[in-house]
């Protein structure tokens, strides 16, 4: 009895513990940097508390709303009306909750004269319209373009926001992350491409100002800037336990610091 | 959330919902400017946003639809035709009067379904599913106790349009030729690769040249000799477009062309008139056209004059020796011609629109391929004359109801090449068309 005692609350305790850990899926964009560090932070404040991140573009994220395999959703996009439609399929209530701003940034060599375009200069630049960098005041030489790859929301957000819903050129190279978009961009003097702002500041390259706007804070905000997006976690509903308190962490005063210092745009 | 947010929220997107018919994408732009004015915050307006995909997705079937980012335009089309068809033949005799003539009347229909899509970059695809296998029609006759019909490929085909001058086309597609039913049925499809290149000359004037190389029988190129071959028919226009008159509503098209087959041979045809044997003998000069003029008897209404015509330079070949039949009685016929008049009121788009024609022609033996020629006209036998009359009424914008009717008579009297061997024939045919 006794030992039947023992084993049913190692039982109960070891799912008390599983009861804790909070598993997020979704976006690299935000599960790069500012979701780990978030948790990081959390965990601090809650110890009892382990996280499973798993940053391997939005649609994953909304995917693991809709399959049950997360608790939060991290999204740079909008969930699409197919993914809506098999979330009700499944008695899944997509949540958006809006967490941060950001700013798509598009990005070439520091070596590139070029510091300006303009969004018809972007979007035939991506579409494979232009094709050298002479055709918009830089020095001769074929345009290398780097793109997101097609599970990432920075991925179909740009096509909507820059390229009036247009495919990329066949040649473009698909990345799996910023961080390899940035790297690569920083190696290639012809190269291009975009990240979220918090890129923005690796060595070896520099952000090309649209239209004479450059993506900051102040332009995200008063929307200014064209390539402006808001980010999500996507919940099924009105997150409760842990996941609610780390979106109440998130939306945080503290939480929204963090959004700012890796160089998000806080919602407020 | 509070009550009265709640009501906020509730109130804006009920607007937005009657305001977007649903629709969610449309309400976008809606949705921004609440937001720019300050009625809305961000996170409410997505919330808004959120509730009417969910009700896009629920409620509608584009909602439900998972298309390729690829596709541009998915166009989804069709139609029905209820035909009662009439027919009488008169089989040709060696010697004497003919004495037999055989009628018929069938009920008949075609069901076509037409997917084309719209790629990026100048791509297009699609396809078309109809009722009948034969090339030359898609009619299933009303039969075998209420069995089911089966559904054929009609189309399959990818096209690529590099820039406005160039289009290319590969597989089963819509016949890219200037033709009349004097060549060419309506109903066949040719299968291989077409290439149209459109010179833009002033004001709409244009300059094509069309060509086609459409491979008919694909043999086993084991076998030595012609009969190893796969066979082909290649065929080339030059197609001259000038608009004259008033407003340049008037034109005039002019289509002289060239047609001929490598040596090989059809194994498969099932045309109504098929001729399963050799290809040669068969070089083509043709000439097809058409005056339009626009607003004859008021507005919408159009006077045409058409005409179509082929000549085989090797006719003696085909009629003697591939054909067989004998020189001494028979002429080789190398010339077919057509020419027409038509009137019409209106585009045949609209309740209440219609159009008449009417066209004389004349097929020699050896003039036309019987594997492309038409197949209601004198049932597709060569060696025939006669009449054709069509009628169109738009009873609405949608569906219509046409008239046609064939009187053909032998051109050469007891000729009774299978080909060629009807005396005399009619035909009347009663349609129903409804399109999507």
């Amino acid at each position: 009895m006794k030992k039947t005692l023992l084993i049913l609350t190692a039982l109960l305790t070891a799912g008390a513990a599983q009861a804790q850990k909070l598993v997020i899926k979704g976006s690299d964009t935000l599960g790069a940097k500012l979701v780990p560090m978030l948790a990081e932070e959390y965990k601090a404040k809650n110890p009892g508390v382990s996280f499973e991140i798993a940053a391997e573009g939005s649609t994953t994220g909304i995917a693991a709303i809709i399959d049950g395999t997360a608790q939060i959703g991290m999204s740079s996009r909008r969930a699409k009306a197919t993914e809506m439609s098999a979330a009700q399929a499944k008695g899944v209530n997509m949540k958006p909750t809006i967490v941060a701003y950001d700013g798509i940034a598009v990005v070439v060599s520091a070596s590139n004269p070029v510091s300006t375009l303009t969004k018809r200069q972007v979007e035939q630049i991506f579409a494979g319209d232009i094709t050298d960098w002479s055709a918009v005041g830089g020095n001769p030489g074929k345009i290398s373009i780097y793109t997101r790859n097609t599970s990432s929301g920075t991925y179909s957000d740009f096509k909507d926001l820059a390229m009036n819903k247009r495919d990329y050129t066949s040649s473009s190279q698909k990345m799996a992350g910023n961080e390899q978009i940035v790297a690569e961009v920083a190696k290639n003097p012809n190269g291009i491409g975009y990240c979220g702002l918090a890129y923005i500041n690796e060595p070896g390259m520099k952000v090309v100002s649209i239209e004479g706007t450059l993506p900051a804070k102040e332009t995200v905000l008063a929307k200014k800037y064209p390539y402006a997006r808001p980010t999500f976690y996507y919940t099924n509903g009105e997150p409760t336990g842990e996941a609610a308190k780390f979106l109440e962490f998130t939306l945080s005063d503290e939480g929204q610091a963090i959004a700012g210092k890796i160089g998000f745009v806080p919602v407020r | 959330m509070s009550k009265h947010l709640f009501k906020r929220l509730a109130l804006i997107g009920s607007a937005l919902l009657l305001a977007a018919g649903l629709r969610a994408q449309d309400s976008g732009p809606l949705i921004d400017l609440l937001v720019k004015k300050g009625m809305l915050t961000d996170q409410e307006a997505e919330q808004v946003r959120a509730e009417l995909v969910k009700d896009f997705a629920a409620n509608s079937a584009a909602g439900k639809l998972n298309l390729s980012s690829a596709i541009s335009e998915f166009k989804i089309s069709g139609d029905l035709r209820m035909r009662h068809q009439i027919e009488t033949q008169a089989p040709a005799v060696a010697s004497g009067p003919v004495l037999v003539t055989n009628e018929r009347v069938r009920e008949r229909f075609r069901f076509r379904l037409n997917g084309d899509v719209a790629l990026q970059k100048g791509w297009t695809a699609g396809f078309a599913l109809e009722t009948g296998q034969a090339a030359d029609s898609g009619n299933q006759t009303f039969a075998a106790a209420n069995d089911d019909y089966s559904i054929y490929l009609a189309r399959a085909y990818i096209g690529w349009q590099p820039n406005r001058n160039w289009a290319l086309v590969f597989g089963k597609q819509k016949n890219p030729l200037y033709t009349t039913d004097l060549r060419w049925d309506a109903d066949i499809n040719p299968q291989g690769v077409s290439e149209i290149y459109k010179y833009f000359l002033s004001g709409k004037d244009t300059f094509e040249i069309r060509a086609l190389q459409d491979i008919m029988e694909d043999r086993t190129e084991k076998t030595a000799g012609p009969g190893g071959r796969d066979a082909w028919l290649f065929e080339q226009q030059a197609v001259y477009t000038h608009w004259f008159g008033p407003s340049n509503l008037n034109s005039i098209v002019l289509a002289p062309g060239y047609a001929a087959y490598n040596q090989s041979g059809i194994d498969a045809a099932t045309n109504e008139n098929a001729f399963n044997g050799s290809t040669r003998a068969q070089n083509y000069l043709t000439f097809g056209g058409e005056v339009n003029w626009a607003n004859v008897a008021g507005a919408g209404s159009a006077f045409k004059l058409y005409w179509d015509s082929s000549y085989n330079l090797l006719a003696g070949t085909r009629a003697y020796k591939v054909y067989g039949v004998d020189s001494t009685k028979w002429s080789k016929g190398a010339e077919a011609w057509l020419a027409g008049i038509g009137y019409s009121q209106g585009t045949g788009k609209v309740q209440g629109d219609y159009s008449l024609k009417l066209d004389y022609r004349r097929i020699g033996l050896a003039a036309v391929d019987p594997n492309t020629s038409d197949s209601d006209f004198a049932f597709g036998k060569l060696c025939q004359q006669g009449w054709k009359f069509s009628s169109s009424y738009n009873l609405t914008d949608f569906c219509n109801l046409n008239l046609t009717y064939f009187y053909t008579t032998a051109m050469q009297k007891n000729l009774t090449y299978t080909l060629a061997n009807i005396d005399h024939s009619q035909l009347l045919q009663i349609d129903l068309v409804a399109k999507f």
